[in-house]
């Protein structure tokens, strides 16, 4: 399937519409190709359009752990299209640090919302929040597992700056190993017959089960082990944040903590502009002298973020 | 000698009337304490419990096996013990009749079957049962429908 198509007749957008009302986002794994390249669709007639969609509807933003960007984001999102937001930031203001079961908190916030927005360090807590609740349910990150509305601007923000997929060329720079992102935006670039290069420290590399399932499916990727050196021959760099949090060893987050830096002079190897994307925060990865450089993508990811969100929030609320 | 007393024993084994209950025959060799375990069958039962390990198979060379009187086993057990010796056959029996005779299958889901190894895994965190789908049966391979971690046949450990 080729991934700029030609728009959706009315009748495609509205089928295509009516598969998304009521239901969760928890998985990148959930979306075919079609309805991944709808949402992306959708989104480019959202970017300009602010309509009152969701005027009366209310969205429970429920961050079991911290995070600026994406919370904000889809506090924007909802607000720009007239709806309203309740929720917390932080699990220890919330009835979970007296003690209280995920699935309990899912079945109590259901009463005072239309849908549901949730972040939290366990894997699977969208999943078994989805379960507990008639309500949409979106995952805002979940662990090291999935975070699809990421993917989703990730590719949003891909595909308008490179026109398509295809033939595209994607190094992946970093913590391989814990990064959710790299995960599910790996899992669906691979749908698109591009090619994957894979640059991390050893402790760091792709997960075997990823990989494997990447060479089963005659995916072309290659991995390396020193992200000092920027591979050759490539359009995009997704660049990673080194994940403190993420390490059960600290000794092990000190060895690679400054693994790689990218700045204007390691890029000079380069002869034509290459995409530099990073879902931010950053803390050493890219150097603030790379960001009016022409190629640097990620405040554009952080905006596009607001446009995605839109898309999907209208989506499961049955207002597109 | 020594081969025709364990054949004997085999028989004997094998033709001792049970009345009502289940027979596990044709488990892989190595297998049977393994099985008897995720029965729960390892720490002690009111039900009579019978145990032949590497017992002399035509089929197998050597076998394990297991009979259990006045209990049959459940469905959910029966997955478990498709995911420790896939060949072995389970006997249903009542009033002395063999009801129902088959192979355990692996299902395309394993509903509290396996844990999840991954100590993040949400379902190790809160009270609910673990799920995990199968994506290979060949060279078992399995998802959890959790956190998503897939895992091979030696990592699987069983509850």
């Amino acid at each position: 399937m080729n991934s700029r198509q030609s728009p959706a007749s009315p009748a495609t957008r509205a089928e295509m519409a009516a598969r998304f009302v009521g239901r969760d986002v928890t998985s990148m794994r959930d979306f075919t190709t079609d309805e991944l390249l709808f949402v992306l669709d959708l989104s480019e007639e959202f970017e300009r359009a602010d309509e009152p969609r969701l005027k009366g509807k209310i969205l429970a933003n429920l961050f079991f752990e911290a995070s600026t960007r994406t919370r904000l984001s889809f506090h924007a999102a909802m607000a720009r299209l007239g709806g309203q937001v309740i929720g917390f930031a932080d699990a220890n203001v919330s009835s979970v640090s007296k003690g209280e079961s995920l699935s309990d908190t899912i079945r109590m916030v259901e009463n005072y919302c239309d849908a549901i927005v949730i972040r939290h360090k366990f894997e699977g807590a969208a999943r078994l929040a989805a379960e507990s609740t008639h309500l949409p349910v979106i995952n805002a990150g979940d662990g090291a597992n999935q975070h699809p509305t990421q993917t989703l601007l990730d590719l949003y923000t891909i595909r308008r700056i490179h026109g398509a997929f295809e033939g595209l060329r994607v190094a992946f720079l970093g913590d391989l190993r814990y990064s959710r992102t790299v995960h599910s935006l790996i899992e669906s670039l691979a749908r698109f017959n591009t090619e994957l290069v894979c640059v991390s420290p050893p402790q760091l590399r792709l997960p075997a089960d990823i990989l494997d399932d990447l060479f089963e499916r005659g995916v072309r990727v290659r991995e390396e082990f020193n992200p000092t050196i920027l591979p050759q021959d490539v359009d995009i760099l997704y660049t990673t944040r080194i994940q403190k949090e993420r390490f059960p060893d600290p000794v092990e987050y000190e060895k690679v903590k400054n693994a790689y830096q990218l700045d204007r002079k390691a890029l000079s190897i380069y002869p034509t502009r290459v995409t530099v994307m990073h879902p931010l925060p950053r803390v050493n990865e890219i150097s603030p002298d790379l960001d009016d450089y022409e190629g640097a993508a990620y405040f554009q990811q952080a905006k596009n973020g607001v446009t995605v969100r839109k898309t999907l929030l209208s989506l499961v609320l049955g207002a597109v | 000698m020594a081969t025709d007393k364990l054949q004997r024993e085999e028989k004997t084994i094998k033709v001792s009337a049970l009345t009502d209950g289940t027979v596990i025959d044709h488990l892989a060799d190595g297998t049977g304490l393994r099985v008897l375990r995720v029965l729960g069958l390892d720490k002690g039962t009111t039900y009579p419990v019978a145990i032949g390990l590497a017992l002399d198979s035509r089929k197998l060379g050597k076998k394990d096996l297991i009979k259990i009187e006045r209990r049959e086993i459940t469905q959910e057990e029966v997955n478990k013990i498709a995911l420790i010796s896939p060949e072995a056959t389970l006997s249903i029996i009542r009033e002395t009749h063999v009801v129902r005779k088959f192979r355990p299958e692996i299902p395309d889901l394993l509903e509290s079957v396996v844990r999840c190894l991954n100590p993040s895994c949400v379902s190790n965190h809160e009270r609910i049962k673990s799920r995990f789908r199968v994506l290979r049966r060949d060279s078992l391979r399995l998802r959890c429908e959790y956190c998503e971690r897939a895992i091979a046949a030696d990592d699987v450990e069983l509850l």
